[in-house]
């Protein structure tokens, strides 16, 4: 089974998932639908073959989930348990949006998102400028990879005992590079018609399916439930 | 030829020194992870580690929205890596107001640079905003189930409404020393390169 | 005046900020369907006029223009950039930093995309390039994962999708391999087939002598001289040298220097008695994992093994290159040796004194493809007394002077040529002491005299005691100052030879 989703359902889901987190879960009923929200985006996982993520999160959440509960039933006030609980519910707090983005940034293709930004009639200048972004995180790795191992051979990683050499001696030469970079891609790029009058299009056809619209209707009923009890109960 | 309006080349510019902005956070953020409550030296480190871009970013374009679409990306990026929406306000609203403090000084000014960086750095505090509404609902269930009020105070002491104004000027305050620091570092690097 | 899709006016150009015009009253035609090619040193202005035909003088690049530039019947300063994408498309010299997208399907359809195409016929030219192109197997993976000459064939086909009727190469074989540049070849002989304008800006000149109908020197921002497609095919070494052009005619050498299947079957290994001794050197990209201690390699991993060394004599004082396909453990080979991969085992010893783990990388030092990454200080004399443990500012004028950088002692590295750069970077190896120098392809991209000069101060080093590794594609440099030849294989070392090095007479007459 493909869940090939829209990269607009896929932004849905974090905004819900953002909004559902802010409001607080008083009764086990909102805190079973809390967790059925935050086993979707893993269920999710499994479907795109990430195996290892989906099994670590689901780990990390359920450990995290057990520890709040039952050291939150007892009367424990050491100082140890205090950290521990509030560490726990800290995780407990943030899992869901992190394991829906970190799902969201894996299985989304670049060209996709960009698609999906176009067809919401963000401007092109935005859409161009976040493909830069994501385009430049791997080039930003790679040249810190190949800058620290100028700075290995020169025995000079510690940056001779000093903290601002040291993030001096990494800084400067990435910054020289990214700029370099930068101006030989703008040429390559305004050369290939970037830049224009005409309004981009893409080649990624978007299209709902039955999956997105199942998963909108998921989403929005838990948003529902969790305003609902928020405000009116 | 419009030279005023950003031109596609202004954009690509904005998304480089974006990214770079991003990794700066991140690696800060990577030390923040031994102890939640670290995050509080983000307005440290960040502000001041992030102004060797930032201050080279200043001299590129010299128009107005660089500051403003960078802040939309930031917004862009924290909402869907996880980190919610709220933030998004403040960034955009620190962006806009950074652009025009620096438009007014022609992008040129130092002195109006430097208060334009600060106003900037601002974006950073949306980092804290996830925690202070934990913090929040956390006490609140505390409270909830029973606990004394005195007990969750001393649980979240640092991260509360209350300090978040206090985080927000320290902000500024190290934005402002940091566009010093910047500009040092672009001085003796890239001006004396020839590149700026 | 008609017939001619370029035309290029009394053209003076210079560059904002800078002192010198890089282009002085050239004028110019090329007519539809030639093929033409652009040679000369660097700074003779080639660049310069690539760029005033694809527009980037004067909208991207800033400077002073005087006279007129008509192509395709518009006048270039008043068409903006975009409007030129369909007409005019460039293939620049970095397949590394030409991309825009992060995977080859959407690289290859940025252009149209940009041009506001209607989806289905984006999909059906992706496609007709696809197949013209044979880029299959290419298809669906990210861009940075390609190889070098991978990734420019992408660039090309990404140009090529805005069906554009001229093109424009600057300098694209410059980090290639020689099988790179055969398929570049192949894929600009398929273009002049479609009847497109090339024109190609050039060091190397033999792997284009065929396809070009007329060829440029350019000398000092003005033309030089012209030939006809065969005067030029019939120009020899003396000419071209005197010219500081690279030869023509040198497919024959090329063949000889890396007939790799004809070294390996002779599998011919120089002994030494006297040398750097490399012992088990093995290292593997692929990690096994492990559970409490780290697996260490031998030789009976064979397989799986990236770097496979079990001993290897290099002589001191010489000159050795190391050649070899692209991706087949040549720069492993390097990074090894400096110590780099510290999961790398191996010993090294010179003099009796061994040398193993951490400790290798003191013993050598590796000036990487871009220097760019080795540059950390805002001077050169700086640079050179980073690499000194105790800080000896006589020393370092020493050094710098021998190299020809005392001049530049308060420069800011990053405002050097790249030549410079490459000096500075030497300077900071003989700073730190170094036994062993390394060198990953450091004249590609650079015109015959800077080739040379760089062969000479290869030699140069080698004669002052170091022993210098060079991996290299050009066999100008090899028969310029290479005492031996590396070859590798599979991280392995399939033979060890004496070089075809050109008599130290004829070299030095030549300068």
């Amino acid at each position: 089974m493909t869940a090939r989703l829209d990269p607009r359902t896929k932004l849905y889901m974090i905004l819900v998932v953002s909004a559902v987190v802010m409001m607080s879960a008083t009764t086990p009923f909102l805190w079973a639908v809390r967790i059925l929200m935050t086993i979707v985006p893993i269920v999710l996982l499994i479907t795109e073959k990430h195996y290892a993520s989906a099994f670590r999160f689901l780990i990390l959440y359920a450990s995290a989930l057990v520890i709040n509960f039952t050291c939150l039933s007892e009367q424990s006030e050491g100082f140890l348990m205090a950290f521990l609980v509030g560490y726990c519910s800290i995780i407990v707090q943030f899992m869901p949006a992190m394991i829906t983005a970190w799902y969201v940034v894996r299985t989304t293709k670049i060209d996709e998102f960009v698609s999906a930004m176009q067809k919401m009639h963000v401007p092109d200048g935005i859409t161009i400028s976040l493909a830069v972004v994501m385009r430049f995180f791997p080039t930003i790795k790679e040249e810190y990879l190949a800058i620290r191992d100028a700075m290995k051979m020169r025995g000079i990683v510690l940056g001779e005992g000093n903290i601002a050499k040291m993030v001096e001696f990494r800084m400067i030469p990435l910054l020289f590079s990214c700029v370099n970079i930068g101006d030989e891609l703008s040429a390559a790029a305004i050369t290939r018609g970037l830049g224009g009058k005409v309004k981009r299009t893409s080649v990624e056809i978007l299209k709902l399916g039955i999956q997105d619209y199942l998963l909108i209707a998921l989403f929005t009923s838990v948003l529902l439930i969790f305003v609902v009890f928020k405000y009116f109960l | 030829m419009n030279k005023k309006r950003l031109q596609a080349k202004d954009f690509i510019t904005i998304g480089i020194f974006t990214a770079l902005l991003f990794v700066v956070e991140f690696a800060c953020g990577m030390l923040g992870f031994f102890h939640p409550y670290i995050v509080a030296s983000f307005v440290i480190m960040i502000p001041i580690v992030g102004s060797i871009p930032m201050m080279l970013f200043y001299t590129k374009i010299e128009k107005f929205g660089m500051l403003t679409i960078m802040s939309v990306l930031l917004a862009i990026i924290m909402f869907v890596m996880g980190m919610g929406y709220l933030g998004a306000p403040l960034i955009i609203l620190a962006g806009v107001i950074a652009d025009l403090i620096a438009k007014s000084g022609k992008y040129k000014s130092f002195k109006k640079t430097v208060i334009s960086y600060g106003v900037f750095c601002l974006w950073i505090c949306a980092n804290y905003f996830p925690v202070i509404v934990t913090a929040d609902s956390y006490r609140k269930d505390l409270l909830d189930g029973g606990y004394s009020a005195e007990y969750c105070d001393n649980l979240f002491r640092a991260i509360n409404y209350k300090t978040i104004g206090v985080l927000l000027v320290l902000c500024f305050v190290f934005g402002c020393i940091g566009a010093f620091i910047g500009k040092a570092v672009v001085k003796k690097h890239f001006e004396k390169a020839g590149i700026v | 005046m008609t017939g001619s899709i370029i035309d290029i006016r009394n053209v003076t150009h210079k560059y904002k900020g800078s002192g010198q015009d890089t282009l002085d009253n050239v004028s110019l035609e090329i007519k539809e369907g030639e093929t033409v090619l652009l040679c000369g040193a660097s700074g003779s202005g080639k660049t310069s006029v690539i760029r005033l035909i694809n527009g980037l003088i004067p909208h991207y690049y800033q400077g002073d223009l005087t006279g007129e530039v008509y192509v395709d019947g518009k006048d270039i300063s008043q068409t903006e950039l975009y409007e030129l994408a369909g007409v005019v498309g460039t293939v620049f010299q970095n397949p590394r930093s030409q991309f825009f997208s992060i995977d080859t399907d959407g690289e290859i359809v940025f252009g149209p995309e940009n041009i506001g195409l209607d989806p289905k016929e984006i999909t059906a030219r992706k496609d007709g390039i696809i197949e013209q192109m044979d880029l299959k197997d290419l298809m669906g993976r990210s861009l940075f994962e390609l190889s070098g000459g991978e990734k420019q064939r992408i660039a090309c086909a990404s140009v090529a999708a805005l069906l554009p009727k001229i093109m424009l190469l600057d300098e694209p074989s410059s980090n290639l391999d020689w099988e790179s540049i055969g398929t570049l070849r192949d894929i600009i002989s398929e273009w002049k087939k479609q009847g497109k304008t090339i024109i190609i800006s050039e060091h190397r000149l033999w792997y284009v002598k065929d396809l070009v109908d007329r060829v440029i020197y350019m000398e000092d921002g003005h033309i030089g001289c012209e030939w006809s497609g065969d005067e030029f095919r019939s120009l020899d070494d003396n000419d071209t040298r005197s010219l500081k052009l690279r030869p023509v005619n040198i497919q024959g050498r090329y063949e000889e220097t890396f007939d790799f299947s004809a070294k390996e079957k002779e599998n011919h290994r120089e002994e030494f008695t006297d040398g750097i001794v490399l012992k088990d050197f093995y290292f593997s990209y692929d990690k096994k994992p492990y559970l409490l201690f780290k697996k260490k390699y031998s030789e009976a991993d064979g397989e799986d093994l990236s770097l496979c060394i079990p001993e290897l004599v290099l002589p001191k004082g010489k000159v050795i290159s190391v050649i070899g396909c692209n991706g087949t453990g040549k720069t492993t080979f390097l990074r090894c040796i400096c110590g780099l991969e510290k999961d790398c085992t191996g010993t090294i010893s010179i003099d009796g004194k061994e040398y193993r783990g951490r400790r290798r990388i003191g013993l050598s030092y590796l000036v990487m493809q871009d220097v760019n990454h080795q540059l950390f200080t805002d001077s050169v004399a700086s640079e050179v007394l980073l690499s000194m443990k105790d800080k000896d500012d006589a020393r370092c004028c020493e050094i710098l002077d021998s190299l020809g950088l005392l001049k530049y002692k308060d420069t800011h590295p990053m405002a050097l040529s790249g030549g410079q750069k490459q000096r500075v970077a030497i300077a900071s190896a003989i700073a730190a002491g170094a036994e062993i120098l390394l060198f990953d392809e450091p004249t590609s991209g650079l015109d015959y005299s800077h080739m040379e000069k760089v062969g000479e101060l290869l030699h140069d080093l080698a004669s002052s005691g170091k022993t210098v590794l060079v991996s290299t594609h050009d066999p100008e440099l090899i028969e310029c100052c290479c005492d031996y030849e590396l070859y590798i294989k599979n991280g392995r070392v399939i033979s060890f030879t004496g070089s075809l090095k050109k008599p130290e007479s004829i070299r030095r007459n030549a300068i």
